[in-house]
């Protein structure tokens, strides 16, 4: 490499291409930015290697470090107290219930709880994606399914007192999706009308109202709506037939195929909205090239609000399944099902399709974690660790990939000529 | 003649381009010496191997007779070579002495201070010397673009360079601004300085040059003497096949009146009022053209025009129907198209595909969505006609906006925007940095609309293509329409002079209605 950089002069400009290094890194950038649906799955699943293998080393490197009574491998005075290839094996064929045992069956409880995580995942790796192809950040799904999962409980419990028998049957688990989508899209309606006429940052407004909804719903459980026969802050349990109703599986498990499939058929209508309707076409300009939508005739204040309410009612929804098949009653202390709804976006690239396989992997780690703290002697900190290790690994080359994708959108030619020039010829 | 610089055999390669295949460059001593070409064509490139910013993959560099190998422009600039790029590289509120020696200032007591004094005497005696009219201690920020172009090319001069190259030196000028330059670009060859230019304007390099050279897709087509070519024979080196220049039209038949502009006000984000009181209309079967340097109000106009932006002041009428505060997408439906002038930002979403971007504009139209449905078939139908008619290469409707070339994304805008069968086209520099062969189909159909008794709003700051499409020309500066004239009659300096500001005698006006010409 012959030049040593222009730079150093302080009255020309750096051209980027002159330095040939990071002319080589952009390239493979943008190259990132252009691979196709098959290459990156492939991406996903070397990353998915990549991180196991880190994560044996770790793995490994704690157990030579800790001290046990019952070590794995014992080499003179060196003791292995964890064995990494057991970690790994109860984190994913744990969470599946063991399919390369003799006698496994699909409808295993492990495999159950898998697929409980992956329903609500689902919901909020969808509501987090829609307003990410709107241009939007959604950090309130968490606040979004909280308020949505006190709305379902609190009308199923209401309808739940008027009517009995089969018609609740076929009535409180509708009405509970529904009251669950009202106020989640309530909920998220507020941030969305603050940014497209108040032009306030969705990002902090999402944030701050977590905070919010986490309280208000406390108050009102604490105040209004306690099961009085309970030391938890938690309503009383819904009717049994606003529950989810277990079909194949074991009822224990607290998990409904129902839900699974009411998730995916969700899944199946924003990939449709997103790509077969005017409304989500104009949401995809607005999320992609603002100043183009515009000029398209996008009414781009509308079309935030209408995102947002929608990634909201998404994220109500997600909640009133919560409360409807794995409570079965509202309870304060909702896990952070919001928050991990980012990454499940973020690891399925926005994408509503991906959101499920997405959701899966999250799921598995989830209840795979379960696992391993019953079956070894790790701490969880370090299952913490290495669940972080693998989302790290999957999401990094599709966090690259949207650089890439920058890149190549702002300088259509890889060549650094005059485009920039002024009029046209004469 | 002496040879100032003799590039031999030089070849570019960047990862998956060509920019400069095998290009041999001579230029003699003393002279102008045109590089012309497209956009795209290597331009830039070859003079940034010139300059050391670029290491050429094969070839030498040769100036004054010596090989050299610069490996930055330090080096070039030791050698005697400088450029002046396209953005200027100055200080804003620094003074032009302080700009022009900064980094080579005159030093004394040890070399602890500057010597203002030596400074400023030594800038003004250059400027002097090659007959510049700079104030050495005006601030940037103080002065016009020209004077800013000439304050860089006196820091190149400042450091001894004998060979100056110019990157689209008239991009930023009024035409009176041009002249000015060309007239230092004389006064430097007479006192035996070196200039290369970069150009894609003809009549810019028949005009200043001595010789000409034209590149095309990396490769030198040929070097020609500025006197003794035409501007056709120009153009078919440039595009690599014949090009109509004129056009060949009618006179203007005017219908009715389309669009009725009354006492626009529109103010910027700073309050600052862009557009300031302008009245103007366009009837059916006439061209309206806007001539104006950039940045005097256009950009609002348009944007007031099209519902991007609601004025504060003033009534837009269109079709008889009036639509100050009509939405964007009421406006489209009402027959307006809109030709943006920044294809990349607004005209296009790079990154969707061409049938997607076929629709912009109308994804709520009847034609191709019904109850919310978008009918992909018949929207890529739509893309692929358009690809066809208005031959976008490559003609693949599910090639993405930005693996296009600027001339075919502007030419897919065209075809989309006149596929709405408007009774409003505003066409906002239409031909902006666009090859030649799609401008001349761009002119053309822009001219068949005319012909086909729809107004067109046109707006451009190249004055050959207001005057050569437009039946009335208006002038705007500074937010105001200064006058409206005739097109065939008027003179470029007039017209210059318009645009800056001035009231030349003798314009050939036009009345409002377009009736009784002076």
């Amino acid at each position: 490499m012959s030049d040593d950089g222009p730079s150093q002069n302080g009255d020309d400009p750096p051209t980027p291409d002159s330095d040939d290094r990071w002319s080589q890194y952009r390239q493979r950038l943008i190259r990132l930015g252009q691979t196709s649906v098959g290459e990156r799955v492939l991406i996903a699943l070397s990353a998915l290697v990549l991180s196991i293998v880190v994560g044996t080393v770790i793995v490994t490197v704690a157990g030579l470090m800790a001290t046990c009574r019952s070590p794995v491998l014992t080499f003179g005075s060196t003791t292995l107290c964890y064995d990494p290839f057991y970690v790994f094996n109860r984190l994913f064929l744990g969470a599946l219930g063991d399919p390369f045992v003799g006698g496994w069956s699909p409808l295993n409880a492990q495999f159950a709880a898998t697929l409980r995580e992956t329903t609500i995942l689902v919901f909020t790796g969808l509501s987090v994606a829609l307003a990410f192809r709107a241009g939007i950040f959604n950090i309130g799904t968490q606040g979004q399914l909280i308020v949505g999962a006190l709305a379902a409980a609190l009308t199923v419990l209401w309808a739940g007192s008027l009517v009995s028998g089969a018609l609740a049957l076929v009535l409180l688990i509708p009405l509970g999706l529904l009251a669950g989508a009202v106020g989640g899209g309530f909920y998220g309606a507020i941030p969305g009308a603050l940014k497209a006429y108040a032009d306030a940052n969705e990002v902090i407004t999402t944030i701050m109202l977590n905070f919010v909804a986490v309280r208000v719903t406390l108050y009102l459980v604490r105040n209004h709506f306690a099961d009085p026969t309970s030391q938890a802050t938690q309503t009383r349990t819904l009717p049994v037939e606003g529950q989810f109703p277990s079909i194949l599986f074991d009822p224990r498990t607290d998990f409904s195929l129902l839900a699974l499939l009411i998730a995916l058929v969700f899944v199946g209508g924003v990939y449709y909205l997103l790509e077969h309707t005017a409304f989500g076409y104009d949401l995809r300009t607005a999320g992609i090239q603002p100043a183009a939508a515009e000029y398209g005739g996008v009414d781009s204040a509308r079309t935030i609000l209408t995102s947002l309410t929608l990634s909201g009612a998404l994220g109500g929804i997600g909640g009133a399944v919560f409360v409807m098949m794995t409570l079965g009653k509202f309870q304060t202390g909702i896990p952070s099902y919001g928050f991990d709804g980012i990454t499940v976006s973020i690891l399925a690239g926005n994408n509503p399709i991906g959101a499920v396989f997405a959701a899966l992997l999250f799921g598995v780690l989830k209840s795979g974690s379960n696992v391993v703290a019953f079956a070894t002697n790790v701490p969880p900190q370090l299952v913490g660790v290495l669940r972080g290790l693998i989302i790290l690994f999957v999401a990094m080359p599709e966090f690259f990939r949207i650089i890439g994708r920058r890149l190549s959108t702002r300088e259509p030619d890889s060549q650094a000529t005059a485009t920039a020039g002024g009029g046209a010829d004469d | 003649m002496e040879q100032a610089v003799h590039l031999d055999g030089i070849t570019k390669r960047f990862p998956g381009v060509v920019a400069n295949d095998d290009v041999d460059l001579a230029v003699e001593k003393g002279t102008v010496h045109a590089l012309l070409g497209e956009n795209g064509a290597g331009k830039t490139t070859l003079m940034n191997v010139l300059y050391g910013l670029y290491q050429p993959t094969e070839g030498t560099v040769n100036v004054h007779g010596e090989t050299q190998q610069f490996d930055s422009p330090r080096d070039a600039i030791d050698e005697g070579v400088g450029m002046i790029h396209q953005h200027f590289m100055l200080v804003d509120p620094m003074t032009v002495t302080e700009n022009i020696t900064l980094g080579n200032e005159p030093r004394k007591w040890l070399g602890l201070t500057v010597d203002r004094e030596q400074s400023r005497q030594e800038v003004s005696e250059l400027s002097e010397r090659y007959g510049f009219d700079v104030d050495p201690d005006a601030r940037i920020e103080d002065v016009g673009v020209g004077v800013q172009q000439r304050v860089e090319i006196l820091k190149a001069l400042y450091r001894g360079a004998d060979v100056l190259i110019l990157d689209e030196p008239t991009a930023v000028l009024t035409p009176q601004e041009v002249e000015d330059l060309f007239r230092v670009l004389e006064e430097l060859t007479d006192q035996g300085k070196t200039i290369i230019f970069i150009t894609h304007k003809l009549g810019e390099a028949m005009e200043a040059a001595d010789e000409i050279t034209v590149l095309r897709e990396g490769k030198n087509v040929g070097t020609v003497p500025a006197d003794d070519i035409t501007r056709e024979e120009l153009a078919e080196m440039m595009v690599g096949r014949e090009v109509l220049l004129d056009l060949d039209r009618d006179p203007a038949t005017p219908g009715q009146s389309i669009l009725d502009v009354e006492d626009l006000v529109v103010e910027d984000d700073r309050g600052v009022r862009a557009v300031d009181g302008i009245s103007l209309n366009v009837r059916a079967g006439e061209v309206l053209g806007i001539a104006g340097v950039d940045g005097n109000g256009q950009s609002e106009l348009v944007e007031a025009i099209t519902g991007l932006q609601l004025p504060d002041e003033g009534t837009i009428t269109y079709d008889g129907v009036d639509r100050t505060t009509d939405s964007r997408r009421e406006r489209i439906e009402a027959g307006m198209a809109y030709i943006p002038e920044d294809r990349q930002e607004r005209g296009l979403v790079m990154d969707f595909d061409l049938v997607e971007n076929g629709l912009l504009g109308s994804q709520h139209a009847a034609d191709y969505t019904s109850n919310g449905r978008i009918n992909w078939d018949h929207t890529r139908d739509h893309a692929e006609d358009i690809i066809e008619e208005y031959d976008v290469r490559p003609p693949d409707a599910d090639a993405h906006a930005k693996s296009l070339s600027g001339g075919n994304q502007q030419k897919f805008v065209v075809g989309r925007e006149f596929a709405r069968d408007p009774r409003l086209v505003v066409a906002s520099h239409p031909t902006r940095g666009v090859d030649v062969g799609s401008m001349e189909f761009i002119h053309d159909r822009l001219n068949a609309l005319r012909e086909a008794g729809r107004a067109v709003l046109l707006i451009s700051s190249n004055l050959d293509e207001v005057q050569s499409l437009s039946d009335r020309l208006a002038v705007i500066y500074e937010g105001e329409i200064i006058d409206i004239v005739d097109p065939e009659r008027v003179t470029e300096e007039q017209l210059g002079l318009l645009m800056a500001g001035q009231q030349p005698d003798a314009v050939p006006t036009i009345a409002a209605d377009g009736e009784g010409r002076q």
